[in-house]
């Protein structure tokens, strides 16, 4: 806001008087504006999620199975949650999960966006960036099914093709490693298209001139890499790995449709357990206080994110 | 892009966008559904829309003897039955319960512990048409739906877990028949045969990882069970009423109980033992989660020998175009004992309802001959009449011995899947661990997965 | 006059630049290395696509995964016809278009109103307002389906498509999305337009929101492809089959009890690919520019 300089002049004086009606008015007609425009995604999110969140909350500190009347038990469900192995493991595994998914994910987005942005025909280059994109498109569900064919350990093709070069039918089901790598890979199939566009971007907006200088320098491939094309890129690093960090932490589409958490445990999420003791086992109180303990993990590592993004992203 | 044309293609945009929503108006409502808010008798079943329609000739003959009873029939998907009772559940909190739901045995407990309405004084106001229903439904199947001594539903379909065979495997293998009588000896011969007389790639033995059907026949048959199974007292209203002359009756009881885990059991060892060398020599598929979808095309197409499966899959062994003689069923073999795992279905009265004696009116009409025969066109289910599973059922589509099915109940013996109130718990603490167990290194591993079971289980009963 | 013609000018050229592609000769891995590694990264992607593709063409006995030919043996429509007489297609689709075009919809044009106003608008409370709008993007659906099913049921909506489409329009992802859009447009064109005595609605209007469409269309792709595949909320929300979505069509195939038959299943995941297919082809350049453009501000 620049003030604008007002001279102490009576002649003048009515003429103020004039333009201070005149910014009352507009900030008056600014005020309603903006009321009315926030209105449906304020209203909206308040009655949607802010409501229901609170709600949740309140739910966690009673028993309820939707057919008969709340009954309140205090802590019980926190005390309870805390000491069920299924919900510890469950917790574990969305933790090593995103480790897993999230960094695999990354990588692969970063390499093939570096790759695509190198020099080649733009016919190619938009041939390549539709082909990553495309996965993206489709649902989560439908994936799950077609992969859960794909990778069956007596009749897939992913079995039919490790068997050619030599390598023994992979139970991927029917074991715990087997079940968690397939997961990570599916999910990273359908998911890392999003990074991948957005580094794109990140790279698109690096300008050459730092590299033409740095070449001159007699910098290599790998070291522009490092010291030139990860610092300058890495406000989109940040955003991508907060987006997929939360999206991961979320993970139930997968799991639910392909393993339903087995074997084992072994891919039972946390958004699963919720899932399974609201809407199979009708606990939705214990249900409420699992999704709370979520939330609040989620929170904290986008906390911790920002954070660290302090001490390593490079703002031009 | 010049203004106008950009307004020309937003107000195009604007307009089609309102007269897709327009013309739409009450399928966002929802208000085009047909009998929707309608004063009716609501039946939820479990399936499509188009099993819902095949259900109509049973709505017309019902509405024949009672014209003044509007049915209406609601389809409610799932892919298992834990996904349809949280579908009723979710009509209950929606506040639109139906008044008549199907529900099979994994629910039947948990609907008669919250939802349902016991069928004591109705069954005994009909006494002579229920008189009629009893003398042809054998007793098992019907102490299945006993609660604390009060029955809550009549069954009208069921399934037992028998050994489904493709004869083609079989006739490769050089292998006969099983007898009626054939021991988990023989079983592991012929399992071993098959294997030898058939081209990779094939199973001797495919299961899936359920609880019907998966690791319990075995535990059946072997005389145990992953819970306890102890009997409620009561029940001698119905027993001494409508099987006062059936000797397979004495003894029935008010209901199962399972109220604690039987997993440290050694005979489930022994079970689990067997399943895990069966496993381990490659002649049983190391169980799939869930799925079993590609089961029938490989069933049909001769890459696995043996698999469970009961009455209901006759049907969909013959769309896939597996001829009368292409397979055929057996018992499950004989350990400790021969007993067979069953599931059955019936109709409950909901508790909510506002027209119960309606609602018995269809329950009743559906077990009626009549009834059955409309609602069991084909054999994609055993009916719960003996009576109806006749060659007439299976003409054309096999198998050659379907007295099977119904011989599993009257020569056997079978009981229900074990399914307390805490089903859904229950069924994911067993389903999670059968895998581990059977896939375990050694018999000390194997000991290690079911003391995990057994932790489970209790942590899944503990709860009210 | 002049001066707000020429802002327009200058914003809308700087608005709709793409972002130039330098071709960056500094990281030379060996052309070869490179190809292969894109075409491997290509076969991957694109292999299971084309997998179900083909198998949702073979007559049903050849639908079995151990034969790795791609191209089947015969093209038989069959599996097509199946889905369309196992559930009402006409109607899945009907849903799915009512459903995600009115979430499209309804999120471009709130995520407009509320963004300009979170990006341009000063008002006391600002910061802290658009900082609860983003920390329910990190909120669990899963946490808040149960009440939010209850407050359907308390406004008579339960088991209509309404109750899929009113909770999907306010969205935190489109505002902080169409926030960051309207951040990216000087602040000049307001001033220009205030001195030229227009209000906020005409400065909204008639400069920013026709500058906006590109971001807009944004958040409009982003949601058909969010609500066109969306599965969990339809699954707790509908309960007819009248109300039913495309995916959870889709998981009807499969049968009750996972009966159905690959190759139709795998048919009606094609059928339901198509229109995604289709906004794809027509967005994906929208989205990558917009999604580029804003990643980075």
């Amino acid at each position: 806001m620049s003030a604008a300089p007002v001279e102490p002049v009576m002649s003048q004086a009515i003429e103020l008087d004039q333009a201070e009606q005149d910014t009352r008015r507009r900030r008056k007609q600014s005020r309603w504006f903006a009321t009315l425009f926030l209105a449906p995604t304020v209203i909206g999110i308040g009655l949607f999620t802010v409501i229901p969140i609170i709600a949740s909350f309140v739910l966690a500190f009673f028993e309820w199975d939707i057919i008969s009347n709340p009954k309140f038990v205090g802590l019980a469900n926190f005390t309870d949650i805390a000491t069920d192995p299924t919900v510890r493991v469950s917790f574990l595994n969305t933790i090593l999960f995103v480790i897993a998914a999230v960094t695999l994910q990354l990588a692969v987005a970063l390499g093939l966006a570096v790759l695509v942005q190198s020099k080649m025909p733009n016919f190619m280059r938009s041939f390549f960036r539709s082909v990553f994109f495309f996965p993206l498109i489709l649902s989560a569900a439908s994936v799950s099914i077609m992969m859960s064919y794909l990778f069956n350990q007596n009749f897939g093709l992913v079995n039919h093709f490790l068997g050619k070069v030599g390598i023994p039918a992979v139970p991927w089901l029917n074991s715990e490693t087997g079940a968690i790598v397939m997961i990570v890979l599916v999910y990273v199939w359908q998911n890392f298209g999003f990074s991948f566009l957005l580094f794109l971007g990140g790279l698109a907006s690096v300008p050459k001139e730092v590299y033409e200088a740095s070449s001159m320098d007699g910098a290599s491939g790998w070291r522009q890499f490092w010291q030139i094309t990860l610092p300058l890129i890495s406000p989109t690093m940040l955003v991508a790995s907060v987006m997929a960090i939360i999206a991961a932490l979320q993970i139930f589409d997968q799991p639910y449709v392909i393993t339903r958490g087995g074997p084992g445990d072994a891919t039972r999420t946390a958004v699963m357990v919720i899932y399974e003791s609201a809407f199979q086992q009708l606990r939705f109180g214990r249900a409420s206080a699992i999704g709370i303990v979520l939330t609040v993990l989620i929170m904290l590592v986008t906390a911790l994110q920002f954070r660290l993004s302090r001490r390593f992203v490079f703002y031009s | 892009m010049s203004d106008l044309s950009r307004r020309a293609v937003l107000g195009a945009g604007g307009l089609a966008a309102a007269g897709l929503f327009g013309a739409n108006i009450p399928r966002l409502f929802a208000t085009d559904i047909p009998g929707r808010g309608d004063d009716a008798l609501t039946v939820a079943i479990l399936g499509t829309n188009q099993d819902a329609e095949a259900r109509q000739n049973l709505v017309t003959a019902f509405r024949q003897i009672h014209p003044d009873i509007k049915v209406r029939i609601q389809a409610v998907q799932g892919q298992d039955w834990s996904n349809f009772f949280a579908k009723i559940l979710t009509m209950v909190a929606a506040g639109t319960p139906p008044d008549v739901c199907v529900v099979a045995t994994e629910g039947a407990q948990l609907f008669a512990d919250r939802l349902a309405e016991p069928l004591d004084t109705y069954v005994q106001r009909d006494k002579d048409v229920m008189q009629d229903y009893f003398d042809d439904v054998h007793p098992s199947l019907v102490e299945a739906f006993m609660y604390k001594g009060n029955l809550y539903q009549l069954p009208i379909d069921f399934n037992a877990a028998n050994i489904y065979y493709n004869t083609g495997t079989f006739e490769k293998a050089g292998v006969d028949r099983p007898a009626d009588t054939w021991t988990t000896d023989d079983f592991l011969r012929i399992a071993r045969q098959l294997r030898q007389g058939n081209d990779a790639p094939f199973v001797p033995f495919y299961w899936t990882n359920r609880l019907w059907g998966g690791c319990v026949p075995w535990l059946y048959i072997n005389d145990t069970s992953f819970l306890k199974e102890t009997k409620a007292a009561g029940g001698d209203w119905l027993w001494s009423t409508f099987y006062a002359d059936d000797p397979a009756a004495a003894g029935r009881s008010g209901g199962y109980l399972w109220e604690e885990s039987n997993a440290l059991d050694p005979k489930v060892e022994e079970s689990f033992e067997f399943l895990r060398t069966l496993v381990s020599e490659g002649l049983g598929t190391s169980p799939a989660q869930g799925g079993g979808n590609e089961l029938v095309a490989q069933f049909a197409g001769g890459s696995i020998g043996m698999t469970p499966a009961g009455g209901f899959w006759v049907q969909g062994l013959s769309e896939a175009g597996m001829k009368e003689n292409d397979f055929d069923v057996q018992f499950f073999p004989k350990w400790a004992s021969q007993h067979h795992q069953l599931g059955a279905a019936g109709y409950a009265i909901m508790r909510t309802s506002k027209r119960k004696d309606e609602a018995w009116e269809w329950v009743k009409f559906c077990t009626s001959r009549e009834g059955m025969h409309l609602a069991f066109p084909t054999p994609n289910t055993t009916p719960t009449r003996r009576s109806m599973c006749n060659a007439q059922l299976y003409a054309g589509k096999g198998p050659q011995h379907w007295q099977v099915f119904y011989d599993t109940l009257d020569k056997v013996g079978a009981s229900p899947i074990p399914a307390p109130p805490q089903q859904a718990a229950v069924d994911t603490a067993l389903i999670k661990n059968v895998l581990g167990a059977v896939t375990a290194g050694s018999r000390q591993g194997l000991r290690g997965n079911l003391q995990t079971l057994d932790r489970d289980l209790t942590l899944a009963l503990g709860r009210s | 006059m002049t001066t707000k013609t020429t802002a327009v000018e200058s914003a809308s050229s700087k608005a709709s630049r793409t972002p130039g592609i330098p071709h960056h000769a500094w990281y030379a891995p060996s052309k070869l290395g490179k190809y292969f590694i894109l075409l491997i990264g290509t076969l991957l992607t694109l292999g299971p696509v084309l997998w179900t593709i083909s198998t949702s063409l073979r007559p049903v006995t050849e639908s079995l995964g151990a034969s790795a030919n791609l191209i089947p043996s015969s093209l038989d429509f069959g599996s097509y016809r199946e889905v369309f007489e196992q559930v009402d297609m006409k109607l899945l689709i009907l849903n799915s278009v009512l459903v995600t075009a009115a979430c499209a919809i309804g999120q471009m044009i709130t995520a407009a109103m509320a963004g300009y106003v979170f990006a341009k608008v000063d008002f006391r409370g600002r910061n802290a307002l658009f900082a609860i709008v983003l920390a329910t993007m990190m909120v669990p659906m899963q946490v808040t389906i149960v009440p939010v099913f209850m407050l359907i049921r308390g406004m008579g909506l339960s088991d209509t498509l309404l109750a899929l489409i009113l909770p999907a329009i306010p969205t935190a992802f489109g505002t902080f999305l169409m926030r960051q859009y309207f951040l990216g447009l000087p602040d000049e064109l307001s001033e220009a337009a205030q001195i030229d005595g227009a209000g906020p609605w005409r400065t909204f209007f008639s400069i920013f929101a026709p500058l906006a469409t590109p971001g807009m269309a944004i958040v409009g792709i982003l949601a058909f492809n969010y609500h066109w595949n969306e599965f969990f909320r339809p699954l707790i929300m509908t309960i007819s089959e009248e109300n039913f979505t495309l995916p959870l069509g889709l998981v009807s195939l499969q049968g009750n009890m996972g009966t159905g038959s690959v190759a139709t299943v795998l048919a009606g995941v094609v059928i339901s690919m198509i229109p995604a297919l289709g906004v794809f082809m027509f967005g994906q350049r929208t989205l990558r520019e917009g999604l580029t453009a804003g990643s980075h501000r």
